[in-house]
This record gives structure tokens, sequence and C-alpha cells, in this order.
């Protein structure tokens, strides 16, 4: 067990001492780390960690908000919301009889939903009937459901951590379990993907509009990035609210996500990764015997859309009753573009720290904002993506000036090179971060499933800090001139303006 | 997809096969098919490492943990005495001397020197505060310990608090301030904590420009000076360390510090809101914010054990009874918490709290009340208790996994004074809980008539209003400017001798009908401004139209001419330079200030927005002037005026910049029939500001729109 640490303490060393990660330490950490691609197609990771008799894991699905397109917005969050339900095994008292009352649910959906969005000869009273209809079927069905069945196996289990989230990437599911529940894990989780049934899907849809109204629609700063990525993007679905627009989360089906679910849901469009007490002898024949259940498909076609050229500025400004915010960003590749590690360190130069420059700028000594930052990966970072400036005004400033001095530190990086020893400072904070990003179980595996999911190799990890290394001063000048121009910016602001009914006055 | 939406009927035959039928009935049949089937070996034993705990004669307690994955070490000292112990009327000093401790710098370094050294190696040294303890934590690769570990140490004994880093953080918490009612989570947590322990709780109550504006340096070093002692303080260290050798280094460093005074707990009275309903109104969410609170427990009572069983009952993860019932079942909601909450050495708060859509809100509330009710009267089952029990039995492997967590532990325990095998013994304790017990804390200690509930919303799209439910108390939640004089004039409704006072100033400036008649008024005056640099000279010449609360006033300036225009919907500047936008904050500003202008208000005395006030009289240099507190639609004034009608002297407060600011009118002359002040004399913050000779008025100019248009 110490020698297993005392390797990963080696790495780690080498990459602070020697700055670079040579083959030899990423081969030691390779010694603790087996993956496999089973027959039908699903890559599991499994990295040995005995610290505690305990493991993490993280599924991740290669797909996100941004495999949705209009008409079924929000769909690849609903179902990441259905994946708690349970399947044909768990969460039913009778299988037989809920999927006949489940068809029928379906069956009432689809007419009701024709009914009432016809768009001639609407019939009030139809849509009423049906409506009435699809809430008996509802009733029905309801009447076979064991209510939260899987999650309360988990809690049971002393589960902790389990949650799921759905980025404009990827979907990602996770928890934490003692490690003599790993057979019972890789029950569930080989379950909740072999056959997941939509029960209780309409509950659920208002669960997530919910989640919207909380997001987004009461949230100034919600409201702010909607309109935001909705200007930034003209054809590419970043643009698309991930929660989804509030009529398609109001009309989508069960039928609609179990279609979604059959082209995206498939073993080649996923990687597991385990991280704790997990003996891999063990192991692997207990993932062959539950996940080689899944069937074979093939994987999703690749997204068709790229996001055209900007050829203007865009601004959206939000006239609201909170205090103002700006924020701008800039259409950038891909995080597989050779440069996107140039963008990491100008992100890091711009933002990390009191050192950074928009801290000193506009925080420190100008006093205008209360934070500031530019950063990479929104609203994702498998597609082009924006990269995206933001300030938080301090009393009596205003977007403007937060523009102008975000604006000077773009020029600064244009025309002036950045100091060596500014340039190593961020170098070496980045391999620090790595560092300390592999003390959890649950972080190192949500790492790792990551990497193999948006790199292909979970080994990318390790070899981002090694491409950061290569970052020159003449790139950064580079790329920023070719990055922060007038005609690939968006900007997205709050104003303040005063309430229109200012109810001033109350008891207090 | 088209199709998939709109003839969704058409193909939902072809889906349902492959949607609702197992894919692989026939192979799953030889597997698994129910969790009760797989067996669960035994967890394999392991004991967590213990931190060696070393106390020093001066009453520091150290803890040591080596741990050598990572070339890493982590250090905190964690020092007893946080917001708590700070005077109400300096509350929000804690933020900014956790703040400034750090970024103050130390009597060698400045804070940007010492940025600039940690970073480029980095590391972390950081100062955060809480309610009872502050902290200096460090964060260093092993390599750079030696290097670090000095800052660290000067740091927590000769922080310098420099004046330009207390500003910034002020200007930060401010900030903080000022957006504090943008979003409604943050409402209804600092509401809710207020409706629980009182408004004046220390373990409630927060910062407000007046306290942030208070807060000097000599403050903050005299926090220091009473808090940082070595007896007041547990160091724990852990990380890639030989722990004889930092013991040895520790006890160097920290030795021969002289004991100080003892930080104690303050007696704190808990003087939570009365039971009933609270609303606080914001009208630009689709969501309703709920909260309901009463007194908790602290962390010694003997029934801390059976209330977690009972908390994981009611509030557990997914499968508690509030997210079964108000989110799976009702889709009220997606998010819905609760419990008994204890915290180690004063009470928590009992709360329920979810969010829901607004046309849900009553809907909600009862809901959540009833599931309240059900936890005090209800039954708790079996399978209840099981699931809860198991669930925290079984994850408790969690609470111990890492070096780190046993750590923190002892640095609780020895902070709270708990025993040493409190956490070791838990598992025990939970085990003996039965149903009989969490039904019996469930009656002790939750209270459904108790309860103050918390709505924050937008009130006209609930679904019934919520006084159906009962009497509203509504919660002003607008923030408080600086300065006691503006607030004072607050007034909730004009009294007979205010709106009396109001008639005798109309009669005076030259009655009513005159009055209604101005429309716009062109003042062309000479003006001398008092400025840091000296006195500055210009003339002004300024056109206001009032229907439209718009103003252009036109100042020749040494440097050239100025024009200011501020309506409504824009407020710019033109100068030599261009033209440029006045932010926002001033414009609302600037608007609050015409709205307080005499004619303005003289036009307005019928406006219900628009209230009077008599208070007791004053004297004004020595005569004798009736107060009266103007309201003008929100822009405070307070005008002292003699019997006659005549105004002698305006006090109001300014924002941008804050600050007291008082005009003496002096003078008065007819201008077609309209009596005017020409000599107003301007005081801000007791120094004379600005002059103001008016040398003509023109009524009802004709007023070209174009001149408010930006151009």
């Amino acid at each position: 067990m110490r020698a297993v640490h005392s390797r990963l303490a080696s790495l780690a060393v080498l990459l602070i001492v020697a700055g670079v990660v040579s083959a030899q330490d990423l081969a030691s950490f390779e010694k603790r780390t087996s993956m496999r691609t089973l027959d039908n197609g699903l890559t599991v990771i499994i990295l040995e960690r005995h610290d505690a008799p305990v493991f993490s894991y993280a599924t991740m699905i290669n797909t996100g908000s941004a495999q949705e397109v209009p008409g079924i917005t929000g769909l690849a969050h609903m179902f990441e919301h259905m994946a708690f339900k349970g399947s044909d095994r768990i969460g039913t008292t009778n299988w037989d009889e809920e999927r006949k009352a489940l068809a029928r649910v379906e069956e009432a959906y689809a007419a009701y939903d024709s009914a009432r969005r016809a768009e001639t000869g609407r019939d009030e009273t139809k849509i009423k009937d049906s409506e009435k209809a699809w809430k008996d079927a509802i009733a029905e069905a309801d009447k076979f459901v064991v209510n939260n069945e899987f999650s309360e196996i988990v809690d049971r289990a002393g589960g902790i951590g389990m949650n799921a989230f759905t980025s404009s990437d990827m979907t990602g599911y996770f928890f934490s379990l003692p490690s003599n529940r790993f057979e019972l894990w890789a029950f569930l989780e080989s379950e909740r993907f072999r056959n997941p049934v939509f029960r209780e899907f309409y509950k659920e849809r208002d669960v997530v509009t919910e989640e919207r109204r909380m997001r987004t629609e009461s949230s100034p700063f919600g409201r702010l990035i909607e309109q935001y990525l909705a200007a930034a993007f003209t054809a590419h679905p970043y643009g698309f609210a991930g929660v989804g627009w509030p009529s398609d989360l109001q009309s989508f089906s069960a039928t609609d996500a179990a279609a979604f679910a059959k082209i995206h849901y498939v073993p080649s469009n996923m990687v597991i990764a385990i991280v704790g007490d997990v003996n891999p002898t063990e192991a692997w024949p207990v993932i062959d015997k539950y996940f080689g259940r899944l069937p074979k498909a093939p994987r999703p076609p690749a997204l068709r859309t790229v996001e055209p050229k900007q050829m203007s500025e865009r601004t959206v400004v939000l006239r609201e009753t909170s205090q103002p915010l700006y924020m701008e960003g800039y259409h950038r590749p891909a995080a597989t573009h050779p440069d996107s590690a140039i963008y990491d360190v100008i992100s890091q130069i711009m933002s990390n720290g009191r050192t950074s420059r928009l801290y000193r700028s506009l925080v420190r000594d100008k006093k205008i904002a209360a934070g500031a930052a530019g950063f990479n990966g929104f609203p994702g970072e498998k597609y082009p993506s924006v990269f995206t400036f933001y300030g938080i005004t301090t009393p009596g400033h205003t977007p403007d000036e937060v523009a102008e001095a975000i604006h000077a530190e773009i020029e600064r990086l244009k025309t002036e090179d950045v100091p060596a020893d500014e340039l190593q400072s961020v170098k070496t904070r980045a391999k620090a971060d790595l560092v300390r990003g592999l003390a959890s179980n649950n972080g190192l595996a949500v790492n790792l499933a990551n990497y193999q999911t948006l790199y292909g190799d979970w080994r990318d990890l390790f070899r981002e800090v090694e491409r950061l290394d290569k970052v020159t001063a003449a790139d950064v000048k580079r790329v920023a001139n070719e990055t922060f121009v007038q005609t690939n910016r968006t900007v997205a602001k709050i104003e303040s303006a005063p309430k229109k009914d200012a109810p001033k006055g109350g008891a207090k | 997809m088209k199709r998939l939406t709109l003839n969704a009927a058409l193909i939902l035959t072809a889906l349902f096969a492959s949607a609702f039928a197992p894919p692989f009935a026939s192979t799953a049949t030889a597997q698994v098919t129910s969790a009760t089937e797989i067996k669960t070996p035994p967890l394999r034993k392991f004991s967590t490492p213990q931190p060696k705990r070393i106390q020093l004669s001066n009453g520091m307690v150290i803890f040591l943990q080596e741990d050598h994955e990572l070339p890493l070490v982590r250090g905190r000292a964690t020092i007893r005495g946080g917001a708590r112990d700070v005077a109400a009327d300096k509350a929000g000093l804690l933020g900014i001397y956790s703040q400034a401790w750090r970024t103050g710098g130390t009597a060698s370094k400045t804070g940007d020197q010492l940025d600039e050294f940690l970073e480029a190696r980095a590391a972390h040294v950081e100062t955060p505060g809480g309610t009872d303890v502050t902290s200096v934590t460090l964060d260093v690769l092993k390599a750079d310990f030696d290097a670090v570990f000095p800052i660290w140490v000067e740091i927590l004994r000769k922080p310098e608090f420099r004046q330009e880093k207390i500003d910034l953080a002020k200007t930060q918490t401010n900030t903080a301030i000022s957006r504090r009612n943008d979003e409604p989570n943050g409402i209804v947590g600092r509401e809710s904590m207020k409706l629980g322990y009182g408004a004046d709780s220390p373990y409630a109550r927060h910062s407000e420009y007046a306290t942030v504006a208070s807060i000097t340096r000599d403050d903050l070093l005299a926090f220091h000076k009473r808090t940082v002692h070595p007896n007041n303080i547990i160091l724990a260290f852990i990380g890639d360390f030989d722990s004889v050798k930092l013991e040895k280094r520790l006890r160097d460093t920290f030795g021969s510090w002289p004991r100080g005074s003892q930080v104690t707990k303050p007696a704190v009275a808990m003087n939570g809101s009365k039971p009933g309903l609270y609303l606080v109104a914001k009208d630009d969410v689709t969501q309703a914010n709920i909260a309901m609170v009463h007194p908790g427990i602290e962390r010694n009572n003997p029934d801390y054990f059976a209330l977690n069983v009972m908390n994981e009952i009611f509030g557990g993860g997914f499968s508690g009874r509030l997210m079964q019932k108000l989110r799976s079942e009702k889709g009220l909601t997606y998010s819905v918490g609760g419990g008994v909450g204890a915290n180690w050495d004063y009470p928590g708060l009992f709360r329920v709290q979810m969010a829901t859509k607004s046309g849900t809100t009553l809907e909600s509330v009862e809901a959540m009340k009833s599931e309240v009710a059900r936890l005090v009267s209800a039954p708790v089952t079996d399978e209840e208790l099981s699931l809860a029990k198991e669930g925290i039995l079984n994850a408790f492997v969690f609470t111990m996994d890492t070096p780190d967590k046993a750590l923190n532990q002892q640095v609780q325990l020895e902070l709270y004074g708990f025993p040493k095998d409190y956490f070791t013994k838990y598992p025990s304790m939970i085990e003996k809980v039965t149903a009989a017990d969490v039904q019996r804390v469930a009656k002790t200690y939750v209270h459904p008539d108790q309860l103050a509930v918390l709505v924050v919303g937008n009130e006209k799209d609930f679904e019934k209003p919520l006084s159906t439910l009962g009497g509203v108390t509504p919660i002003d939640i607008t923030i408080p400017e600086v300065g006691g004089a503006a607030k004072k004039a607050v007034a909730t409704g004009s009294n007979p001798e205010g709106l009396a006072l109001v008639s005798k100033i109309t009669e005076f400036v030259g009655g009513k009908a005159a009055i209604d008649s101005v429309l716009a008024m062109r003042r062309t005056a000479s003006m001398t401004m008092h400025t840091p640099q000296g006195a500055m000279e210009m003339q002004l010449n300024a056109l206001t139209n009032y229907p439209n609360a718009s103003q252009r006033a036109v100042m020749q300036l040494p440097m050239g001419e100025m024009t200011r225009v501020v309506t409504p919907a824009a407020a710019f500047m033109i100068s030599p330079m261009g033209t440029q936008d006045i932010p926002s904050s001033q414009r609302d500003a600037m608007l609050s200030e015409m709205r307080a202008d005499l004619i303005n208000v003289l036009r307005n005395a019928g406006n219900p927005k628009y209230t009077f006030t008599m208070a007791p009289a004053e004297k004004v240099s020595g005569v004798d002037a009736l107060v009266l507190d103007v309201n003008a639609d929100g822009s405070m004034a307070r005008w002292y005026v003699e019997p006659s009608g005549r105004l002698l002297r305006s006090l109001t407060h300014s924002t941008m910049p804050p600050g007291d600011v008082v005009t003496d009118f002096a003078d008065w002359k007819a201008f077609s029939g309209i009596n005017l002040p020409t000599v107003a004399t301007v005081t801000r913050n007791g120094e004379k500001a600005a002059e103001l000779k008016l040398s003509a008025v023109e009524l009802n100019p004709v007023v070209d729109e174009k001149a408010f248009v930006k151009p």
C-alpha cells in the first residue's frame, strides 16, 4: 500500500521539480490503473487506492444538451433525472401491468398534446377531455410505482454524494460506497442503463421545470447567462438553454426521452471510472457480468452543426432591478484544438489569484469590480466555445467601466510579451493544482472519466500540464490577437433599472 | 425531429417495443434481477490514523498527522473568537478583518508582495473567519515549506492591516450589501436566520453600509489583540513531513509566546420572532422561496443521536419524507430539505425550506406544514427507521476515510471540549435509537405551532393571497443607506400638521394654482464650488421639465462647457471630450435629488406618493423653525420652515457620494408670481460645498424635447 503511495508521490514530485511528466512516471501511475473496453463497447477504468474501504465512481455519457435540437431542448437533462427512477426490476410492484399502464399514458399524452397544440381548429372540450384521460392514465400507472427505490437501495447501503449532472457536453452520474458494496453498485449502475423505465415522467418534468425557475428564471445571473449564450451562438446548440426552453419542457414526452436514450445511452458512448479500494482481479468479472448485459449499439453520429464565423459584435442588455453585471465572450476552438493550452494560460494570467491581471486592475487598483475573470469551457469545451470575461461591479460603477478595463488588459495581451516570471508562476500553479486534484477518490473518478470521454484517453489529464508547459509568450500574443477582436465579441450586461412600483416602506 | 414532435402519435407504436420492453429479457433471466440477491461481504477492518496531540505550556494545542501520499503540507491555526464576538454596531467587522488580515500584509511585507511570493510557489496562506473562530491556513508544496512557514507565522502574529486593503475589503463588503437582495435564495437564507434567532442576534445579524463605514483599522488591530493568543489557538498540520522535526520547529516558534486573555463564548439570548407568516415581496421571480424555522438544539444534547435519525427520516437525501412527498409524489419542487439543526456550542434551528413555482406557493406552505405535523404525530415505521439507521451506519466509514477528516474531527472536539472518542462512539449511539425515541424527540423538539414561516416571492402570481393562510407580516428588505438624518425622515404617511405646513409653504411660494401651472423652468445662476483643489466658479443654466422629471443643465467651466442631462430613461454628460453615459446608480441619485426640489414637491403636494410629517420644532441659526419630514416618492428630505411658510433650510442625504447635505436658503424674490430663494449655500458633511446665486428665472419656456435625447 505504501509502495503505491510513494509511486504517486514520486510522480507528483517530478511534476513539480522537473516541470514535466516523464513517460516513466505516467507509466507508474498507469500501473495502478487498468482500463478495458467490453465487447459491447463500454470503457471502464479502475484506479486502485486502498487507503480506506471505500470507492467512488463516475459514469460519463458523451451526450449533453448539445445533442438536442429545437423541440426537445432539456431532454438530455430530463433523462438524467429519469435515470434515478429505476428499471423494469427496480421501482415497480408489477412490471407487466406497469408497462401496459405506461403505454396508455403515452397514448393519452400524444392525444392531449396534439389537441392542445393544434394550430387550427382548437377544440377546448377535446383538450380538457384528453388532458383528463392523460391524468387518469398517469394515476393508474402510478399505482405500480415503488417510490425512489433506486436511491433507497443506495442510501441504505451507505452511499454518499449521490448525484448527477448534465452539461452541454456530457451527462455524468456519481456516488461513493463502502467497498463491500461493489457488486451491488455494478448491479444498480448497469440496471439503470440496461432498461431505464420512464415512470413518473410528467411529474419529474414539473420538477425539472422547477429547476429551470430556480436556476434561470428567478436569478438575474441565470437570466443573463441564458441571454448571453443565445446571442453568442446562432447555429450551434451551445446557444440553447441547457435546462430546456419552457415550451419544450412542457411538451416533450417519455416517448421522446426513450428515443433519445436509445440513440445516446449505448455502451460505446459511455465511460465509467472507479477509484478506490477495488481489486481489479475481482472487479473485472463483476463488471463483465453486469455491464456485459448492456446491448451493443453503434456510437451516436457526430454533431454536424459548426458555429459559423461571427460577422459582427452582438450585445444584449437586461434591464433589471438587481445590481449591474458585465460579461463578454469571444469564440475559441474546441478543447482538442492545438491552441487550447494557450487559452488555458491566458485564462490563468487574467484570472488566477491575486496576482492575476484582472484582479489587480479591476478589483485592487480601479476598485470598479468586486470580482473579475476570464475563463474557458463555457458553456462546454467539446465544441468551439466562448472565452468569457466577466466583472461584478462595485457600487457606483458601471458595466461600461468594467468593459473598458477588461479591454485595456486584453490590449496588453495583444501588444506586450507576458513576462517570463509571470508565465512561470502560471505554469507552476497549474502543476500544483493537478497534484492537489489527485487527493479525492470522487474528484479523480470524475476527472478520469471526463478526460477519457473528451480526449479518448484518461492520460490527457497529465498531458495537459505538459502542453501548458510548452506555451510561450509569443503564443499568447498570437492567440490574443486572433481571438479578442470586436467582430468576434458578444456582450451581455445587466443594467439596473429603478423599480417600476417600488413597494417601499413596508412594516419593519 | 419535426416528424417526432408533430406526428408523435404515428411513430409511438414503433418506439414502444424498444422503449418499454426489456431489450434482453431472454439473456437476462439467468442473471441477478434484484438487489436483495447480492451478498454483502463484511467490510474490511481498518482504522484511520489518529493525529498526535501536543500541548504547549502556554496552552496552545497542536495536532500533527503525517500523510505521505502527495508532496504537500497543509496547516491551520484555529483561533477562538469570531463574528459572534463583535459588537452589533460593527457588524461586518469579521469579514473585513479576515480579508485585510491576509491582504494587508505583515510588518515586513505588503500583501501584494506576499501575493507574488506565494503564487510563484503555488502556495496559499489564507485567513478565513467564521461565526466563532478565525483561521490562518497554509497549503504548500513540501519543497517550499521552509520558505513559506515563516510567512504563515508572521501573518498569524504580526499582521499590518494596511489601510488601503481595509478600504478594498470595505468596497467588497459594500458590494455584497448592495447585491444581497438580487438572488431570492440569499434573501430567504438571511431573513429566516433573523426570524429564527432574532434580528439582533450575533448568529443572524449582518453588515450594513453604516456598520461598515464605522469600522477602523484600530478595530481590526483590537480584535487581533483580543483573540490571537496561544491559549486560544489549536494548530493542525497534515502532509508530507517528519512529525518529530515539525514538532520541534513548532515548539521553537511558539513555545515562548506568553498566554493572553481567554476568549469565552458570549451569552446570547434566543429572541426569535413570533410564530406567524412573513412575506418578503420580490417581483422579478417565478418561484416562491419558503422557509419555516424555530430554535433547534446544541450538539451536546443527549437526544442529538435520535434527532440525527429523525432528520434522516424527515429530510435525508432522496428517500427522506420531504423529498418523497413534495418532490417525487407532488412534483412541487426541485429542492427541499429540513431537520433539526445542531451547532457545537450554540443552538441550531429547526428548518424546512423549499422553492416552488409562484402558482403553488400556498399549496406548498400547507404541504410543508403538514409534513412537519406528520413528523410529530404519525408513527415512524420500522421500514423508515431501518433505512435511516442503516444508511447512517453504513455511510459512517465516510466520516473517517481520509486522514484529514480524522484530523479535523480532533480539532473540533478539542475546540468545543468534547470527549476524544466522541466519533468512535457515534455508531453505537445511533444503533441504540428506537422508533419510540424518534417519536419522543420529534414531539420534544419539533413544534408546528411555533414556526415562523417566511415566503419570498411575487404575491400577485400566487394562487391566492398569502393572507388566506392567516395574518401576514411584511418584511421590508430595503437596504438602509448611510447616515441617520434621511432615515429619520422616513414617514409612513402624512400627519395633519405636516399637510397644514405644506399648504403654508405653497401659499408663501405663490399659491397652488400658480405652482401647478409651472411645467418647466429655466434658471440662470452663478455658482461657486468648493473642491479639495480650491474654489471653482461656473455659470449654470438649468432647464427642468417637471412632468417628465427631466433636467438639462449647461455649465460654463474654466475648462469648457459641460452639459448634464438626466431623465428617467437616460443620463449623460456632454463635454469637449465627447458624450458619456452617467452610471445608472448616479442617475438614480440625481433623479432622487430632483424629486426633493421645492417646486417639484409642492406640485406633488396632493400625490399619495409624497408624504409630509411634522416633527418637533428645532432652532436653525438661532431662529425657531418648524420641522417637516418630506418623503418625495422615496426621496427623503427634512425641511426647516419659518411659521410664515418660508423655507430656511433643507437637509437631505446623498448616496453619490454618501453624506448629509444641508442647503440654506436666503434672499427670496418673486419671479412672475413665484417666490424663490436667490441664494443657496450647500454644506456637505459639515463642509461648505457650494454657493449658488440665482440671476434669472424663466417660467414655462419652450422646451425642445431633443435637448433631452442623447446626441
